[in-house]
C-alpha cells in the first residue's frame, strides 16, 4: 500500500468512527457560545464577574484576561475550541485581523480604537522592512506563510 | 513593477459554488427562520488622501464596505450561519496598482456547533486553525470529543491561495486531521497531519506533521508547546514552547523559546516576498521572548516585553526588541490613554529603531475622542530621512444606538511620506435581535 493510500484509509477510518460516535460525543459541561447578558461598552474585565472559571472549559484562568500576554499567545487558546472566544467575539472578529486578502491596515481600520493592540502603526512601509527582515516568522502569525496578498503588491 | 501573474486557484473557480450553496443552506430552515437569531453589522469606510507618484498627483478616494453576518440558532438548533466579506469601490483614482475595485469573500458557512462545545462541524468558506493548519478553505471541518477525553477532527476542500510568480500552480486540494487528548482544566495533547497536493518545495505535496500540548502543571501555571515538521524538505519548520504564570488578576508572566527555518516554515513557491535574494531561505531563526502584564494599581498596567532574536546568516543578524508601556483606564473603563517606548538594537545599524507613543481617548455621553501620536527614530538614514512622525485624530458620535459615526484625520512625515494629510469618514452599523454580549 503507498504512502498516500495509507494516509487515506487513516482519513477515511476517522471519519467514520467520528461519525459513528457522534452518540459519544462528550456532555462535559463547556460554555454556552453566547454571552447570556449584554456586556459594558469599552474593554471588558471578565474576571470581575469569573472568578474562577477555569473548570470545564479547558481554558486557564488568564484566558479570559486579556492581557498583553494573553494577546500575543491568543492563537494557541483560539486553537482549543472556540466557544470561550465565541461566547463574546462573532465569528468575523477574527477576520478584521486575520483576512487572506486585506488593503486597510488594521489601525487605519480602528483608527478611533488607539487603545487596541492594532498592529502596523505609523508609516509601517519603513518599519515591516525590518521587522520583517529581523523576524518574519511573526508576519507568518497573521498573514500565514503563502497566499496573503498584500505581500504580493510590492513582492512581485 | 509589472502586471501579476494572474493564476487561477481551484479555490476561485469553485467560489460561485460555495457562494451559491452556503446562501442556499440556511433556506433549509427557512421555515423556521424566525426561530433563529440574527446580527449583521456594516462598516462602511470613506478614505481620502492624495499621492504624489513619479510627479503625478492622484486623488484618492476609495469606498470600503465590511458586512458581516449571523444568523444563529437556526430552526431551534444549534447550527449557525455565519459570512463576512468586503468590497472596495474607488470614487476617484484607481487606489491600487490592479483596478478599482477589489473584494472578498473572508466567509461563508454553515456550522454546527454543539451546545456544550464538544462537536463542531462547518461547511463552505470558512478559515480554519487546526493543530498543523492555518488556512482558508472552501470545503468540510468535523471534529468531536468522546466521554473519555479522545478526540479527532478532519477537514478537506479546496485551498483559497494565489501566486504571482509565473508557472506556479498553487494547491489543487487539501485535507488533514487531528487526534487529540483533552482533559477539561487540565491538558490538551494533540497530533495532526496536513496534507495539500500540488507542485510545492522540490516539487511536491505540502506536507506538515504537527504537535501540540497545553498542560496547566499548577493552578497558576501553564505549559504550552506547538512543532511542525515539513515533510516536503524533511526538516522541522517551527517549535515555540512557552510558561506562562497567573498568580492572580493583576499579574501575568510569559516566557519561551522559538525557531524556525525559512525553508521550512515559508511556502516560498507561493510567497515571493521569501525568493531569494529577498531572503536566505537557508536562514534559521531563534528567539527568546518574556512578556510581563501588571495590574500594579487600580485602572494602572505596566507592560514590559523583551524579544531576543538570534539568526544562523550574518546578515540581516542579531538583535534585541524591547518594550515597555504604561496604560491608565478610566471612565468606567470605557476610556484608556497610555504611552509605550521601544527599542530595537542589532548587529546592523540598517536594523536599529526606536519608537515612542502616546494615546488617549476621551467619551462623554456619546461622543467619542481619540488621539494617537507616533514617532520613529532610525538608527540609519531611509531616503535621506532618520525620523518619522504620525498622528491620528479621530472624533465619533453615536448618533442612534445601532449607528455610529466618526472621522479620522492622520498626518505622516515620514521617509516615504513627505508631509502627507489623509482622512477617512466611518459609518458602523449594528444590527440584531441577539440577546447578550458580541464585540
Amino acid at each position: 500500500m503507498t504512502r498516500r493510500m495509507s494516509f487515506s484509509a487513516v482519513f477515511g477510518a476517522a471519519l467514520i468512527a467520528l461519525l459513528f460516535g457522534c452518540s459519544a460525543v462528550s456532555q462535559t459541561p463547556s460554555v454556552p457560545p453566547k454571552h447570556p447578558e449584554d456586556l459594558p461598552q469599552g474593554r471588558v474585565d471578565c474576571l470581575e464577574c469569573h472568578e474562577n472559571v477555569s473548570a470545564g472549559t479547558l481554558k486557564p484562568y488568564g484566558t479570559i484576561r486579556h492581557s498583553r500576554v494573553f494577546i500575543d499567545s491568543h492563537g494557541t487558546y483560539a486553537r482549543q475550541g472556540q466557544n470561550l472566544c465565541a461566547s463574546c467575539h462573532a465569528p468575523a472578529f477574527c477576520q478584521t485581523c486575520h483576512a487572506r486578502k486585506e488593503e486597510m491596515k488594521p489601525n487605519t481600520k480602528m483608527g478611533d480604537r488607539p487603545d487596541r493592540m492594532a498592529p502596523h502603526r505609523g508609516d509601517y512601509l519603513i518599519t515591516h522592512r525590518i521587522d520583517g527582515r529581523l523576524d518574519p516568522g511573526s508576519c507568518f502569525r497573521c498573514h500565514g506563510n503563502k497566499n496573503d496578498v498584500r505581500c504580493r503588491q510590492c513582492h512581485k | 513593477m509589472g502586471h501579476p501573474t494572474t493564476v487561477v486557484p481551484l479555490g476561485k473557480r469553485l467560489l460561485p459554488v460555495v457562494v451559491s450553496v452556503t446562501l442556499l443552506l440556511p433556506l433549509l430552515f427557512a421555515g423556521t427562520a424566525l426561530a433563529a437569531d440574527l446580527s449583521l453589522s456594516s462598516k462602511t469606510y470613506l478614505r481620502y488622501y492624495e499621492r504624489d507618484l513619479a510627479g503625478d498627483e492622484d486623488t484618492l478616494a476609495p469606498l470600503y464596505e465590511y458586512l458581516s453576518a449571523d444568523a444563529t440558532n437556526l430552526g431551534g438548533m444549534p447550527v449557525a450561519f455565519h459570512f463576512y466579506g468586503w468590497g472596495r469601490v474607488d470614487l476617484a483614482d484607481p487606489s491600487t496598482s490592479d483596478n478599482k475595485q477589489s473584494w472578498e469573500l473572508g466567509s461563508a458557512y454553515l456550522e454546527y456547533l454543539h451546545p456544550q462545545g464538544n462537536a463542531q462541524a462547518k461547511l463552505g468558506r470558512f478559515f480554519l486553525t487546526e493543530g498543523a493548519a492555518m488556512e482558508t478553505l472552501d470545503g468540510a471541518f468535523v471534529k468531536a470529543t468522546t466521554p473519555v477525553g479522545l478526540g479527532v477532527s478532519v477537514y478537506g476542500g479546496a485551498p483559497v491561495e494565489q501566486s504571482i510568480l509565473a508557472g506556479t500552480k498553487v494547491g489543487s486540494g487539501l485535507y488533514g486531521g487531528r487526534v487529540f487528548f483533552a482533559k477539561a482544566g487540565f491538558v490538551e495533547l494533540g497530533a495532526s497531519y496536513l496534507n495539500e497536493n500540488g507542485t510545492f518545495q522540490e516539487g511536491k505535496d505540502r506536507e506538515l506533521y504537527g504537535g501540540d500540548l497545553w498542560l496547566r502543571v499548577a493552578p497558576s501555571v501553564d505549559l504550552t508547546a506547538q512543532a511542525t515538521y515539513n515533510r516536503s524538505v524533511r526538516e522541522m519548520a517551527r517549535q515555540r514552547y512557552a510558561v506562562r504564570i497567573v498568580p492572580g488578576p493583576t499579574f501575568d508572566i510569559s516566557a519561551g523559546y522559538e525557531s524556525y527555518t525559512y525553508k521550512g516554515l515559508f511556502q516560498s513557491t507561493l510567497n515571493p516576498a521569501f525568493v531569494s535574494p529577498a531572503l536566505d531561505n537557508n536562514d534559521e531563526v531563534q528567539t527568546i521572548f518574556g512578556i510581563v502584564d501588571w495590574a500594579f494599581a487600580p485602572g494602572w498596567t505596566l507592560e514590559v516585553a523583551g524579544k531576543h532574536i538570534t539568526h544562523d546568516k550574518s546578515d540581516p543578524g542579531d538583535a534585541d526588541r524591547g518594550e515597555v508601556g504604561v496604560r491608565y483606564s478610566y471612565n468606567d473603563k470605557k476610556d484608556v490613554a497610555g504611552i509605550v517606548a521601544a527599542f530595537v538594537a542589532a548587529d546592523r545599524e540598517e536594523n536599529e529603531y526606536r519608537e515612542f507613543r502616546g494615546f488617549a481617548t476621551y467619551s462623554p455621553e456619546k461622543i467619542r475622542l481619540a488621539l494617537d501620536a507616533l514617532t520613529q527614530h532610525y538608527q540609519r538614514e531611509i531616503h535621506g530621512e532618520k525620523n518619522a512622525y504620525q498622528v491620528v485624530a479621530s472624533a465619533g458620535y453615536q448618533v442612534l444606538s445601532m449607528l455610529q459615526l466618526s472621522g479620522d484625520l492622520t498626518y505622516t512625515k515620514s521617509p516615504t511620506y513627505d508631509e502627507d494629510y489623509a482622512a477617512l469618514l466611518r459609518a458602523t452599523l449594528e444590527l440584531g435581535t441577539t440577546t447578550g454580549g458580541k464585540k
